[in-house]
């Protein structure tokens, strides 16, 4: 039984609205602890910060369809949009956990961390592009 | 984007008066901070305490502030939040910045 009906937004690609989007979905999840909110709430940013930077950057404001489902036991995510999207591959290859020195100032990352947090935060995540639309599913588990 | 400056035992103490750093504001938070070390800052305690949450485009900016300060400045960050700890720790970039509770330990840091 589902604690919460399905939250079903479509949002204009802006970095402002998909902030907001993103406190609406982490408004479900109340299962979370505090640490847990936390990471959540970052791994959903990032994506669609994502979206908006990337998929769509030649196409402001365009629209992004997601669909939040608060579970009995996890709470799933599904984010949709038309634009330029990721090759698959380049997804899968992304690494789940950040390796750098962290004494090497210089070399230290300031972009690029956004699929590690995601495959770190997610139980599962899963991508993929289909007749011009671009699919993320994730699933995390309210208790790990 | 609201950020409040005092100077105090040697410090610039910078306060990042947002409730998020984020994608929306890093840009400009990163000039922002940029100038004042360009104005000769070098030791620099930036406050978080009213920020409670902050994504890998605000974590990028605060790096690229540490890099332009470079191994002649300081940046010590205080009043770390259970959100901004979150993306510190999912980067790893808590083995990179210095943390205080407190605004007095990281300025007597």
């Amino acid at each position: 039984m589902n604690s919460h009906e399905p939250l079903r937004l479509v949002v204009p690609a802006t970095l402002l609205d998909v902030r907001a989007a993103t406190e609406r979905i982490v408004g479900l999840c109340d299962r979370f602890s505090t640490e847990d909110r936390a990471d959540y709430a970052t791994a959903v940013m990032e994506w669609l910060v994502n979206v908006v930077k990337h998929s769509y950057a030649h196409a402001p404001g365009a629209q992004i369809r997601i669909c939040a489902i608060a579970g009995a036991e996890a709470i799933e995510l599904m984010v949709e949009d038309s634009g330029e999207g990721m090759l698959p591959w380049k997804f899968e290859a992304a690494p789940s956990e950040l390796d750098f020195d962290a004494t090497d100032i210089s070399r230290l990352p300031e972009s690029g961390m956004g699929l590690a947090i995601i495959k770190s935060v997610m139980d599962s995540v899963r991508y993929h592009s289909d007749a011009g639309v671009n699919r993320l599913t994730a699933v995390r588990r309210w208790q790990r | 984007m609201l950020m409040e400056d005092m100077s105090e035992g040697g410090c610039l103490v910078v306060s990042l008066k947002e409730k998020r750093l984020d994608a929306v504001i890093a840009a400009s938070f990163r000039e922002a901070m940029v100038a004042r070390i360009d104005q000769g800052q070098r030791n620099i305690v930036l406050d978080m305490s009213q920020v409670s949450f902050m994504d890998s485009s605000g974590l990028g900016a605060v790096v690229y502030v540490l890099k332009h300060l470079g191994h002649s400045g300081r940046l010590h960050i205080c009043g770390v939040t259970p959100g901004v700890m979150a993306v510190l720790k999912l980067t790893r970039m808590d083995r990179v910045f210095k943390t205080f509770d407190t605004r007095q330990a990281a300025i007597a840091a």
